[in-house]
């Protein structure tokens, strides 16, 4: 039976080579921009290289000063004497690191210019994150005590500065903001895309010019906390809440005084939305998905309604075929399972191209260079993901059009 | 005629409920992007009001260093200033052309209130922008003496204000800070690039900018490279140990503003064609068949006295109402965007926004109901007559 | 009217020639009435097409009014048909979508005539086929001899001389097939010349002239 429905599909597929085209290159063409696109979501939230803990994390980045009134707001990341005070003492937490955001310097190499991108971290940064080395090997707490001036590089700055060397450059030194630094180990680079997790120089933070000295709550610093499994994460958070409320308000920074302060560890995606939207309320949050996902309904949507259209206008011409199959008694679920198994047919058709054409996009991009170290895959979850959407697709252009066909009359059918 | 499509297509609106939906929805996606196209189009042609080529900027940080900050300052900048190097050099605060940092600040005059982007900057901005002047003069050194400090306003804020009064000498007041005084015009500065809207922007004289740790740009001489950089951060380096020095060049910084803007503009043009090329061939194929279905229609039509090209005309009439009617309803919706100030662009850029993706729309239509309505006109009525 | 010299059809596809009218020669007279019968495949229908200037002859001449017609491009062609011919078809051929008034204005909609002068014509038509009480109804709510009197209506809307009625009872009975023959009559009484297509002895009977076509040729 499936067999002799997949026969006429075959057949009637090759009986109008255009409108087979027109249907395959609409549902090929929208796959494809369903799966690069979750395809780079995966590669901005998903846990990768480095950040392959990312499921077990939680991320304390922004802290929000404000009055009660709400009217003056101050935003920005934490002090690193803040972070040691609360979040470093976490306890229901496994580790947690304590790393700068990324700041920018240059160095100089025989008159060229390398732009740099600094971080400083603490020991535990080499534990959260899952960097490899390849050669040489972190810093631990001794070494950060000890104040020694010495660097974690990528291989991508390595191959810069040393001049495509293929030895090893441990124990070299590389000079930054007219500072000497010995090479401890080289890592291989992440995407600046985990900018929680990315940089091309990492420093102890008893480094020069890192400011973990400063008093005060804000700072350049943030805190990446590493939970033993994802479950424990609301107890962290919980945790993390509790110490913030012990802190005594009102208080003063930089002459601002402020009775409220928001500060959370959020997981990767909720901190993303808080940072995006500068905003923890509500309204905002539901106005942001509200539009995200109007937008993604319309570039959605358009397709789907162009797949119906061609295929209501389809099944029109075919209505006398119709007409003799419920002539000779086939059901009205029979002749629906048929369409819907027809048009099945030619989504997953149109699903293998679409892997094929997403397959040489991401690879463009992958090589392209457009991101550094850019690691968008076709993995498994993009692909189930996809074959999901195509099946919903299918039925979505299959069902409408062939309800309406199935209900047709006999004597209509026939003289159509 | 017209009438009479109106007809045909309003009594089988049933059937082409999903063409109008599908054609409305194109519309929609079309006046979305065309407004971001047509913004940062009419955006780009205003000039950027500044030079930025061989231009640098020096970005530094005294982190834990607090002693003799202002010495340090003033001794790093009269060290930058001296060498042959640099054709100029100027100080402002960090809100730098082509940075993310942005400052704003309420300024009133006679009631009108208004928040230009505020640069608080020394007396060689000017010269080492190569800012055009429209009226009066930059600030000088002379100027720090009185009562007031001295503001170079750029054009738009000067017409906001003033409107056809000279702006020179003019007062203006800003909150209860030391009162502002006019002295210059300039034309447009976009400091955030080409693609920034000619916002309002007001220079003010700082008389100490050594006080705070600024961002120093330099307009270097032609063919100055990476070693004179390199010397440049040594130097400063042995000046002032412990601090932070950043030098980055005003054309890069500009290249990564113009990406920001330009990137999601691409991707959207580039799934935004795709998906209208989707419509267009599904348009296309859905007339194709209509026609073949059609075909004692227009038969009759024809034994009736239509010429072929009256037959055409009715295909792509019938296209054209359709269409009117779906743009009619995506109209409705697009004028709330003006009406409510939805993202604050100019009505203007949403009016262009709607013709032109009406007209497009109009155009992908006609195209895709030209082949069909040729078709059409070839039915021989004789034999579509005799069909059934 | 109407004079068909030597006419000759011949249709070709990439293989097979088949001739379908072979040496017609008819004159019709202005205010004729005449009905051509002949068994299925006879080329009743192409002599009609021909007629109809829906065809063009292979061979010989076709002349209306004493002109010939045979070079006349598509939009003469196309005005000759609106001003002087009107047709009936055996199926009708109404248009679902329309209303009954909008469709008897179909002809007027390809000369110059304007909105109020249509609808006008329009409903005089209607009276005449005795339907004026069905204007706003749409063709799926009549019957088969109401579709064909609003058919007949859009033929005679245009006020053409001549009125060609392919088996227009074909798909009636006889009482409603009676009533059409009957209206037909009238107008040719009022004098338009009428060239009528049918199976039907007793309705050719009815007609001033009887032409027999057999396997493409006249036989009477």
């Amino acid at each position: 039976m499936l067999l002799n429905y997949l026969k006429i599909a075959w057949k009637v597929l090759l009986r109008h080579p255009f409108y087979t085209f027109i249907t395959l290159f609409g549902i090929t063409l929208t796959l494809t921009v369903l799966m690069v696109l979750t395809s780079f979501l995966d590669h901005l939230f998903g846990a990768h290289y480095p950040e392959g803990n990312r499921n077990r994390s939680l991320y304390i980045t922004m802290m929000m000063q404000t009055d009660s009134a709400r009217e003056s707001v101050n935003t920005g990341p934490y002090s690193f004497q803040f972070l040691k005070r609360h979040a470093k003492t976490l306890k229901s937490a496994e580790r947690v690191s304590i790393a700068s955001m990324f700041g920018f310097s240059n160095s100089y190499v025989g008159g060229k210019r390398i732009k740099l991108n600094t971080k400083f971290t603490d020991a535990d940064f080499w534990h959260v994150t899952n960097y490899k080395f390849l050669e040489g090997k972190p810093y631990n707490d001794q070494t950060i005590a000890q104040g020694e001036r010495v660097v974690v590089i990528t291989d991508d700055l390595k191959k810069q500065y040393f001049e495509e060397s293929t030895e090893s450059v441990i124990g070299k030194t590389i000079e930054i903001e007219s500072i000497t630094y010995k090479v401890m180990g080289v890592v291989r680079g992440g995407p600046p895309t985990r900018v929680y997790t990315y940089a091309d120089v990492f420093f102890p933070y008893t480094a020069p010019k890192s400011n973990y000295q400063n008093a005060g709550m804000r700072g350049g610093y943030q805190a990446i906390v590493l939970a033993k499994t994802p479950g424990d994460r609301p107890e962290i958070q919980a945790e993390y809440d509790n110490a913030i409320r012990q802190i005594p308000l009102p208080a003063k920074e930089n002459g601002f005084t402020f009775s409220v302060i928001v500060a959370k560890a959020d997981t990767y995606f909720d901190g993303f939305l808080r940072t995006f939207l500068r905003s923890d309320n509500e309204p905002n949050r539901l106005a942001f998905y509200g539009i995200a996902s109007l937008v993604l309904l319309m570039f959605m949507g358009l397709p789907a309604i162009n797949l119906v259209n061609v295929n209501v206008s389809r099944m029109l011409e075919r209505a006398s075929e119709i007409g003799v199959r419920k002539a000779f008694g086939a059901p009205s679920q029979t002749l629906l399972g048929q369409f819907i198994i027809e048009n099945i047919f030619i989504t997953f058709i149109g699903g293998v191209f679409a892997l094929g054409l997403s397959y040489l996009i991401i690879y463009y991009i992958n090589s392209s260079g457009l991101i550094a170290y850019a690691d968008l895959t076709i993995n498994w979850v993009v692909f189930v993901t996809s074959l999901g959407v195509c099946l919903l697709f299918g039925l979505l252009s299959g069902v409408l059009p062939a309800l309406k066909m199935s209900r047709l009359k006999i004597v209509d059918a026939l003289k159509a | 005629m017209i009438r009479h499509l109106f007809k045909l297509i309003w009594n089988k609106k049933g059937a082409h409920s999903l063409l109008i939906i599908e054609i409305w929805a194109s519309f929609m996606v079309l006046f979305g992007v065309l407004s971001l196209i047509i913004y940062n189009f009419t955006n780009y042609l205003q000039p950027i009001g500044f030079s930025y080529d061989r231009v640098w900027v020096v970005d530094l940080s005294n982190n834990q260093d607090t002693v003799g900050v202002a010495a340090k300052n003033q001794r790093i900048f009269d060290m930058i200033s001296a060498y042959t190097e640099v054709e100029s050099a100027s100080r402002m605060s960090n809100n730098t052309p082509f940075s993310a940092n942005q400052m704003n600040n309420n300024v009133t005059y006679n009631k009108i209130s208004a928040v230009p982007d505020m640069y608080e900057t020394d007396d060689n901005l000017y010269e080492t922008l190569d800012l055009k002047l429209l009226a009066g003069r930059w600030y000088r050194k002379e100027d720090q003496v009185s009562k007031f400090r001295p503001v170079v306003l750029n054009k738009v804020l000067a017409e906001k204000f003033f409107q056809d009064e000279n702006p020179l000498g003019k007062i203006l007041s800003k909150e209860d800070k030391k009162p502002f005084k006019v002295v210059g015009i300039v034309d447009t500065f976009k400091a955030k690039g080409e693609f920034m809207s000619n916002a309002p922007a007001i220079f003010v004289q700082n008389e100490s900018m050594s006080d705070w740790v600024q961002p120093i740009l330099i307009r270097t001489r032609p063919g100055t490279d990476a070693t004179f950089e390199a010397r440049l951060v040594k130097d400063i380096a042995a000046l002032a140990p412990g601090w932070g020095i950043e030098v980055s060049y005003m054309t890069e910084s500009r290249q990564n503003r113009h990406k920001l803007t330009l990137i999601p503009v691409i991707i959207f043009l580039i799934i935004s064609g795709f998906l209208l090329t989707n419509v267009a061939l599904g348009l296309f194929g859905i007339l194709n068949l209509n026609i073949s279905r059609r075909r004692s229609e227009i038969g009759l039509r024809r034994a009736m006295g239509a010429t072929g090209w009256n037959v055409t005309l009715q295909i792509l009439g019938e296209m054209w109402t359709l269409s009117l009617f779906s743009i009619l309803i995506g109209l409705l919706f697009a004028v709330q965007f003006p009406l409510l100030h939805v993202f604050d662009l100019a009505a203007g850029v949403y009016l262009w926004a709607m013709v032109a993706a009406l007209l497009t729309i109009f155009v992908i239509v006609t195209l895709c109901a030209w082949y069909p309505g040729q078709q059409a006109a070839r039915i021989h009525p004789a034999t579509a007559l005799h069909e059934e | 009217m109407i004079h068909l010299k030597n006419v000759e059809k011949v249709y070709r596809t990439s293989s097979i020639e088949t001739l379908a009218l072979s040496n017609i020669n008819l004159h019709i007279q202005k205010k004729e009435f005449v009905s051509i019968m002949g068994p299925s495949g006879c080329g009743k229908s192409t002599l009609l097409n021909i007629m109809g200037l829906l065809d063009a002859p292979s061979q010989g001449t076709m002349e209306l009014d004493g002109n010939p017609v045979n070079n006349f491009q598509d939009k003469a062609l196309a005005r000759l048909r609106n001003e002087k011919l009107g047709f009936i078809f055996q199926s009708f051929h109404l248009i679902n979508d329309l209303s009954v008034l909008d469709n008897v204005e179909i002809p007027l909609l390809y000369r110059r005539s304007s909105a109020r002068e249509r609808r006008l014509l329009a409903q005089q038509a209607l009276e005449k086929v005795g339907l004026s009480n069905r204007m706003s109804h749409f063709p799926r709510q009549l019957s088969g001899g109401q579709k064909q009197r609003v058919a007949i209506a859009r033929a005679i809307v245009g006020r053409p001389e001549i009125i060609l009625a392919d088996e227009p009872t074909g798909n009636l009975d006889s009482a409603m097939g009676n009533e059409i023959l009957s209206i037909l009559q009238q107008l040719n009484s009022e004098g338009a010349t009428i060239v009528m297509v049918t199976h039907d002895e007793a309705m050719a009977k009815r007609t001033h002239r009887l032409v027999r076509l057999f396997d493409g040729s006249q036989v009477l």
